[in-house]
């Protein structure tokens, strides 16, 4: 099959009129002029207070700083804990790094994606401040991402956290980030983690999937943008390489055994499609755990710029179910009745 | 859990109830050429009769003898729809095509009617099951001709009926997604009746039998390898694993999944069918089609219907619902 046949997977008919608004008001492309533009724009996903996103969900925000990694820059995290929260409460906890494609993006911009799961489920929720591609490149991200994971471990007991149950979350870049540190806690005997919940995961460096090449020129995350995201984050030679390490591109991995239990969502039209079905799928092959789910019709991110479409409070409604399952979390009385 | 295979995924622990319940209830009877007649004695003993499954449910029901294929016996079918439905309803029902499960070879139109009770309860739907034939007495096509069939009097008979011809869709599961799988894909080559959509749970699609999780579940879980096996040695006999097989009776083996209908597929990702069906999912994608693909971690073949209270069964039966919601609508 040649590029010229490759038909694109058509969008969702309730959320196909938000690609076509974008469409009227073409984005300029991603480059290294227009970067201080794009982390700028808030315009998508306008910047959030957090003490106001916590207040409107009758949960507490605390900012903090952490130790970074060796010879780096502090971290900021931003901690969301049920009201009255104690250090003798042992609740499951929920990292969460944010998406942007390891270029662009802050914390605030994920503040409410983590806390309506505090607010849901009782956890505390952590969400990571870590440095950008390419004036940071491989592996200060990753390196940024493991330090907060591990320190949200080593602190469980100040922080009123069952160590065993600790998840790392994120979205696109925020997803490869999360399956990374799975691998790394992993290889280097770090922190037990319960569980690796990975949206639309940016996960492979190569850009050889049909997917990949299906939304070349449309959708929210496009393949240009995507081409440029790993040149920033690997540099030219190893940008589109099979030798790219593993912690930057988690597709890289030999081995995907021993990982713990992954769940894995992505939008069918959508250029992470493959590489994360892919994932999966080699899970699936070592006897590891994980779950995927692949909407109709889904562009990059379609929870976040169409929050109320069905394909978004279904897709919403199966992570916590997974959440909880994970977690050991009880379902509510009266779910699914 | 030891099988013959690789390491396969563990079970969800809440489904391990329901799995030891299925197996003794279902699978008491190892299933291999010389075991088949006495697999369906056991069958006819645990599916319950239409009043049985009915009860005191809102939903009628009808036996009818439809036009069988060309050359071919006529074909039985029961119609479900909701009580008081038969006089025609505001706005023409969607409408369902149930094919029953059972390896090919096992089970009754009755082994699938539970579906179509609960859609006509929720979406109003008017359903048909389908009795087609089963191999080996009849090895393929026989099976996807009977229900294709019957497709084409159901849109035909559209307006009797009271169903919205631009809303119907196929559904089936195991065998059951198998034939709904191999309906699209003769509707799609005969130029047939315009599917909305086509409901692929757990679908048994493959002949070859020859994917990582087909080896994962040799010798343990529900509806195993070596089941799998007999059932598709008595569908295809000597043209099983060759270049014979039409993807009409085996859709794995299409080349081509473009132009089909909207697929919803479910799967466990501790079963057999586990990998054929993502890559089923793959290549209707690879095409520019419409499918949406759930794999539930450490679920067993089946496990939604025997473990109905566990959490990822909920979650399994809300994510289907919610796909019926977009379809049904469209």
């Amino acid at each position: 099959m040649t590029d010229a046949v490759l038909r694109p997977v058509p969008f969702d008919p309730e959320i196909a009129p938000i690609i076509e608004a974008m469409a009227t008001e073409p984005q300029p492309a991603m480059t290294e002029e227009t970067l201080p533009l794009m982390r700028g724009s808030d315009t998508a996903f306008p910047a959030a207070d957090a003490a106001l996103v916590a207040r409107e969900r009758g949960i507490e925000a605390e900012e903090r700083r952490i130790p970074g990694p060796a010879g780096a820059p502090e971290l900021e995290l931003t901690l969301f804990r049920p009201v009255e929260h104690s250090a003798a409460a042992s609740v499951p906890a929920i990292v969460n790094i944010h998406g942007g494609g390891m270029i662009v993006g802050h914390r605030s911009w994920e503040h409410a994606r983590i806390a309506d799961l505090v607010e849901e489920l009782g956890v505390v929720g952590v969400n990571v401040e870590y440095r950008l591609a390419p004036e940071h490149p491989f592996p200060a991200g990753v390196d940024d991402n493991y330090t907060a994971v591990a320190w949200v471990a080593a602190h469980a007991a100040e922080l009123g956290v069952d160590a065993s149950r600790i998840v790392v979350m994120g979205g696109s870049a925020g997803g490869g980030f999360s399956a990374a540190v799975a691998l790394m806690a992993r290889d280097r005997g770090g922190p037990a983690l319960a569980g690796q919940l990975l949206l639309c995961p940016m996960l492979d460096n190569t850009n050889t999937s049909v997917a990949s090449r299906q939304y070349d020129g449309i959708g929210t995350w496009q393949r240009e943008a995507n081409l440029f995201a790993w040149r920033c984050v690997l540099g030219e030679e190893l940008a589109g390489s099979p030798e790219a390490p593993a912690y930057a591109a988690p597709s890289r991995a030999d081995d995907l055994s021993g990982l713990p239990p992954a769940f894995i969502e992505v939008g069918a039209a959508e250029m992470f499609r493959d590489e994360d079905v892919d994932y999966a799928s080699r899970i699936w092959a070592t006897g590891g755990q994980a779950e995927l789910h692949v909407w109709q019709g889904g562009f990059h991110g379609f929870d976040m710029y169409a929050p109320e479409a069905e394909i978004t409070k279904a897709a919403l409604a199966t992570r916590v179910s997974w959440l909880r399952r994970i977690l050991g979390l009880a379902a509510p009385m009266g779910d699914n009745e | 859990m030891t099988g013959r295979g690789p390491a396969p995924v563990p079970y969800d622990s809440e489904l391990e109830p329901g799995l030891a319940f299925f197996l003794d209830l279902v699978e008491q009877i190892p299933l291999r050429a010389e075991t088949i007649l006495a697999n369906r004695e056991h069958f006819a003993t645990i599916i319950q009769p239409m009043s049985t499954q009915v009860g005191e449910l809102p939903v009628e029901w009808e036996d009818r003898v439809i036009p069988g294929p060309e050359g071919a016996p006529d074909v039985a079918i029961t119609i479900v729809r909701p009580a008081g439905s038969a006089g025609g309803a505001p706005r023409p029902a969607p409408g369902v095509l149930g094919i029953h499960g059972g390896g090919y070879v096992l089970g009754t139109r009755f082994f699938g009617t539970g579906e179509l009770i609960d859609l006509a309860l929720r979406y109003g739907t008017v359903g048909i099951a389908v009795e087609y034939r089963l191999a080996p007495e009849h090895p393929a096509p026989a099976q996807v001709e009977d229900c294709y069939a019957a497709l084409e009097w159901f849109a035909a008979n559209a307006v009797e009926l009271g169903i919205d011809p631009d809303r119907i869709i196929v559904s089936g599961a195991s065998a059951g997604g198998g034939l709904a799988a191999a309906v699209s894909l003769v509707a799609r080559d005969r130029g047939g009746p315009a599917l909305a959509g086509q409901l692929l749970n757990t679908p048994m699609i493959d002949d070859r039998n020859d994917t990582v999780s087909a080896h994962q579940y040799d010798g343990i879980g529900a509806w195993d390898r070596n089941n799998n096996d007999t059932g598709w040695n008595a569908m295809l006999g000597a043209d099983r694993g060759t270049d014979r097989v039409s993807p009409h009776t085996a859709p794995a083996r299409a080349a081509d999944l473009g132009g089909l209908p909207p697929a919803f597929i479910e799967v466990g990702s501790a079963e057999v069918f586990r990998d054929e069906a993502t890559d089923y999912a793959l290549r209707i994608w690879a095409a520019g089609g419409r499918a949406e693909l759930h794999v539930w971690s450490g679920a067993y073949h089946g496990f939604s219907g025997f473990s109905p209270d566990a959490i990822v069964s909920h979650a399994a039966i809300s994510a289907r619902d919610s796909w019926l919601r977009r379809v049904f609508a469209g």
